[in-house]
């Protein structure tokens, strides 16, 4: 009967294998991130319950000690609260920002190139270049904003905003939050408009055309067509720019290190202080960690809201 | 024991389930050397899965492939000896044509010792063939889609494949392209006398086309033949409604149901043999003048609910009058017969109590 | 450099004219084009505040490199004493940028993020161009699953990281070596190129692959010869923007390399160009703009390609 020639030896057919070759195309990335991220993640955690200092590195088993500390730790709570406050203020403005620059930015205008090269700038540098912009902005005498106000009249020996001829922008309590807050807005809002931008232009123009057909006039197709076929991307614009902020500590080291006080030290600053400065590598992580079940549970939530608000 | 005659692709109780979807559900197939077989069917039938296992490029759930004798089946399709032309033609378009016909030929430059000079011969020779020698430098997106079809069956022919596999290829040529392109590669397969396996959805094209044309629905095979036995001789009720455009009338009984074609079903004064025909009540409600033919719609007196078609040529001089009964005779042997569960042929039933 | 000094010195005025100057052409423009109508007229009276929203986001967008090319030409005089920050109440000087490139570390830093930049981008793509594939082609569920945990993976911040990686730069002995940095950085820049890459991937039509399956080659072959060459711009673009983030990564860089001639640019800058509260201000701003233009236009260049990417991989993922 048939004579089986074909079949040699299957092992040469393993790099027409769809199942071999895309197990062996995935796991070097896949064995080099769980291990370059896996493992420093159990690491932190067994820090989290050990006395490791930078100087000491053997480790010892001390419970809940460092999560006692850590939560018994006025500064602590003041930062958290902090990281939280800072997070969702800038999330609401970048959300605002972001919409009505993606609107802006999907339609065509004359000098359209240029002004998205401008406006993308602020995403574009890196983070701790762009800070030294600021840090000049709002620097104590030479702030060329208080020059500004200076002239326009809010400063002065009659300005309404303070005989001084400074605001302070980063020594104030207040100010200095605002002055954080919006440094974040306006370095986190490109990154959000590119997100949404991604999503308007992935609206199918047929819907589009349909709802012109049907006589939608710009704002209604917009509030009733374009937001709602956008909002899983525009969740998933929100998950990243949080997530980016809570871990971020890069503005606020190089603006104010978390002064005046304590009023603008949020938790990547502080656990770096006091584990990376203060040489206390357990208390450090113990506290980075509070952060992780927050991180998670709002990814979750937020894939989830993204999945179950897919349209197609 | 002799020489067995084998033929060239068999195919051995082949299924491939997707989930839970039965995309092609047991296939038995052998299709011979030299022949040109057509696997016709609706979309959805499983024709498509059923050839890209031939090619390997899908893996049966149960069964086996056989091409040239071998058994196949866990071979890659690099393996097979099988080339394709998909229905998109799938031109490399970062190589212009030569390197796109080259491309399956270097493929084999190590193991069947092709030098440069060797693969530029064998690359120009079919392009000359198929008449494109003077493309070679174009790249896909430079072509029409008439010389697409070209370039990626010279692309599949260079390596003079045991089969070539042809997946609608002429479905995105436009309508008098496409006569053309049929006519064409009939011939071309003829001179070549090359095996190809061509699927189809289009009735027209198997029945220019194949040598027998296998016709599929449902996963399933539901008849094999010439198309000429297909077409007179369907096997079931699905071969007779699916083949012949408008489509067999068909009329129900209790346990069975009968049709006819509408091109059969004539003025009585037009049939030839008025005696062993059957002759019925005609009622005509609307004529269709399409040039060479008339197409009546109407139904057959007591029989109100069931839309009965005729094709009538237009040159014979018969009026047909909207609004107006007229008798109207089918030949006995064109009258068909299926049984009403299984759809399956049967034999000549009495007629008498029925109409 | 007359014309600079003149530039420098009428810097405002001159932005402003031009300003209005281009707003002029565009119009006059028009009205040749269509005619100076009432209807053009009133069309370019309703599409002005669309305009003046845009310029008042990029003033605020541009502000901050305003300022620093500004200032980067202000002598210390200028600069310092009774500031007037808009004004050149002396001539601009060159000293400060040259000095920043011959008395400080700033070529080093450069340097370095080149080093560790390119070191990283190699072996991102390394890693990612065959994961993302296998992701985008052949694994079915299971690799879905992968795909979601390698998301989840660059949704970890590096403040939640940074103290058990600085352990383990210490015990491999890769402290103040970029090493160190190009080791670590693949751990966010290979999900977010697998991630734009993927995208891309999707985007190659799969009978390609099945047309060279069927023409001789292994999957290997047929992603190597097809899809590799089919997506090269979309690779150019996951080049562009791994660099950049590499460019942009400040905790790592800060806790692992205290060594100034090893630092890179993100950290070099802030930290070595500021001495205590002592700020050199003009060297700073414009080491800073000097960066920021060059990513800049690479971003703007390549952004409608990441945007391609990144809605590929959302829509078919």
């Amino acid at each position: 009967m048939a004579s089986v020639t074909g079949l040699s030896n299957p092992r040469a057919y393993l790099l027409d294998n769809r199942r071999f070759v895309g197990i062996m195309f995935l796991l070097p990335a896949l064995v080099y991130i769980l291990l370059l991220v896996g493992f420093p993640f159990l690491l932190a955690i067994a820090f989290g319950f050990s006395d490791v200092t930078v100087g000491n590195t053997d480790l010892s088993f001390v419970g809940f000690r460092n999560y006692e500390a850590v939560w018994e730790n006025n500064i602590f709570r003041q930062v958290f609260g902090n990281t939280v406050m800072f997070t969702l203020v800038s999330q609401f403005f970048i959300l605002i920002f972001a919409n009505i620059l993606a609107i802006i930015f999907t339609q065509e205008f004359t000098g359209k190139w240029f002004a998205r090269f401008i406006f993308i700038l602020p995403w574009a540098t890196p983070v701790s270049l762009a800070a030294i912009g600021w840090l000049y902005m709002f620097d104590t005498k030479l702030s060329p904003v208080d020059y500004l106000l200076l002239q326009t009249g809010f400063l002065g020996p009659d300005g309404v905003w303070g005989p001084g001829r400074n605001l302070l922008w980063l020594a104030r309590p207040a100010l200095s939050q605002v002055s954080v807050i919006f440094v974040q807005v306006w370095r986190m809002t490109p990154l959000a408009t590119v997100i949404l931008m991604a999503g308007l232009s992935s609206i199918p123009t047929d819907i589009l055309d349909q709802a012109e057909v049907d006589g939608s006039r710009f704002m209604r197709t917009l509030l009733q067509i374009k937001l709602p076929l956008i909002l899983p991307i525009m969740v998933i614009a929100l998950l990243f720019s949080m997530i980016t902020m809570f871990g971020d500590m890069t503005v606020v080291y190089l603006l104010t290190r978390g002064g005046p006080i304590d009023y603008t030290r949020i938790l990547g600053l502080y656990s770096f202080q006091i584990g990376i400065e203060g040489g206390n590598l357990a208390q450090g992580a113990a506290m980075a960690l509070f952060a992780f079940p927050l991180l998670l549970a709002l990814a979750i939530v937020m894939l989830r809201v993204a999945s179950r608000a897919e349209v197609r | 024991m002799g020489a067995i005659f084998m033929s060239l692709v068999e195919l051995r109780g082949i299924k491939k389930y997707f989930d839970k979807v039965r995309a092609v559900d047991g296939v038995d197939l052998e299709i011979d050397e030299g022949e040109f077989l057509v696997i016709l069917g609706p979309s959805g039938c499983g024709k498509t899965t059923l050839m890209r296992m031939i090619a390997g490029l899908e893996n049966p759930t149960a069964g086996q492939v056989f091409i040239g004798g071998a058994d196949v089946t866990a071979l890659p399709p690099r393996k097979r000896g099988v080339s394709m032309v998909f229905q998109s033609y799938a031109l490399y378009p970062h190589m212009n044509v030569f390197n796109n016909i080259a491309f399956p030929l270097k493929a084999q430059r190590r193991e069947k010792k092709f030098d440069r000079r060797a693969i530029r011969g064998k690359v120009v020779d079919t392009a000359r063939l198929l008449e494109i020698d003077m493309l070679l430098d174009r790249r896909p997106r430079q072509l029409s889609g008439g010389q697409r079809q070209r370039v990626a069956i010279a692309r599949a022919m260079v390596t003079q494949p045991a089969v070539i596999l042809l997946d609608e290829p002429l479905s995105n040529l436009d309508a008098k392209l496409r006569a053309n392109a049929r006519d064409e590669l009939k011939e071309f397969q003829r001179s070549s006398n090359i095996t190809a396996v061509f699927v189809t959805h289009d009735q027209i094209e198997a029945m220019g086309l194949g040598d027998r044309i296998v016709v599929m629905s449902d996963g399933k095979i539901q008849q094999v033949g010439t198309p000429q036995l297909i077409y007179d001789d369907p096997a079931n009720e699905f071969v007779a409604t699916f083949l012949g455009s408008p489509s067999m009338n068909i009329l129900r009984a209790d346990a069975w149901s009968f049709g006819f074609r509408p091109e059969n079903f004539l003025p009585k004064t037009l049939a030839d043999n008025p005696e062993n025909s059957r002759i019925f009540d005609y009622y005509v409600k609307r004529v269709e003048y399409l040039g060479s033919d008339r197409l009546v719609y109407g139904y057959i007196r007591g029989r109100d609910s069931e839309l009965t078609l005729a094709k009538v040529p237009s040159n014979v001089r018969v009026s047909l009058d909207v609004d107006s009964d007229y008798e109207f005779a089918v030949h006995n042997s064109d009258i068909k017969f299926f049984d009403r569960v299984s759809g399956q042929r049967i034999e000549h039933q009495d007629l008498g109590g029925v109409v | 450099m007359g014309i600079l000094v003149w530039i420098l010195q009428h810097f405002w005025t001159l932005l402003v004219v031009g300003f209005v100057a281009l707003v002029a052409l565009r119009i006059a423009w028009r009205f040749r084009k269509y005619g100076a109508t009432r209807a053009e007229l009133s069309y370019v009276i309703r599409r002005s505040p669309f305009y003046l929203v845009v310029l008042v986001f990029c003033l605020f967008a541009a502000a901050p490199f305003l300022i620093m090319f500004m200032h980067s030409f202000k002598t210390d005089g200028d600069l310092y004493r009774r500031p007037q920050p808009f004004v050149y109440r002396q001539e601009p000087t060159l000293d400060h940028i040259e000095a920043l490139f011959n008395n400080t570390a700033y070529l080093d830093f450069i340097r370095n993020s080149v080093v560790v930049g390119v070191a990283v981008v190699i072996i991102t793509l390394i890693l990612s161009l065959p994961a993302a594939y296998a992701l985008a082609r052949l694994t079915g569920r299971w690799g879905e699953r992968a795909g979601i945990l390698m998301f989840l993976v660059y949704l970890v911040p590096p403040t939640l990281l940074f103290i058990p990686m600085f352990r383990i730069v210490v015990m491999l002995g890769l402290k103040d070596s970029p090493w160190a940095l190009i080791v670590v950085y693949p751990s966010f820049t290979v999900p977010f190129s697998m991630w734009l890459l993927q995208g891309f991937f999707k985007a190659v039509p799969p009978e390609l692959e099945e047309a060279a399956l069927v023409d001789g080659y292994n999957r290997v072959e047929a992603f190597l010869r097809v899809v590799l060459p089919l997506s090269l711009p979309g690779i150019v673009s996951t080049i562009v923007f791994t660099f950049t983030l590499t460019l942009h990564e400040f905790i790592y860089a800060l806790v692992f390399i205290a060594d100034t001639r090893q630092r890179t640019l993100s950290v070099g800058v802030p930290t070595e160009l500021i001495l205590g509260d002592v700020y050199f201000w003009q060297p700073l701003l414009a080491a800073a703009l000097i960066i920021a233009i060059p990513v800049g236009l690479a971003y703007n260049l390549f952004l409608d390609s990441l945007v391609q990417g990144f809605t590929m991989g959302a829509v078919k993922g």
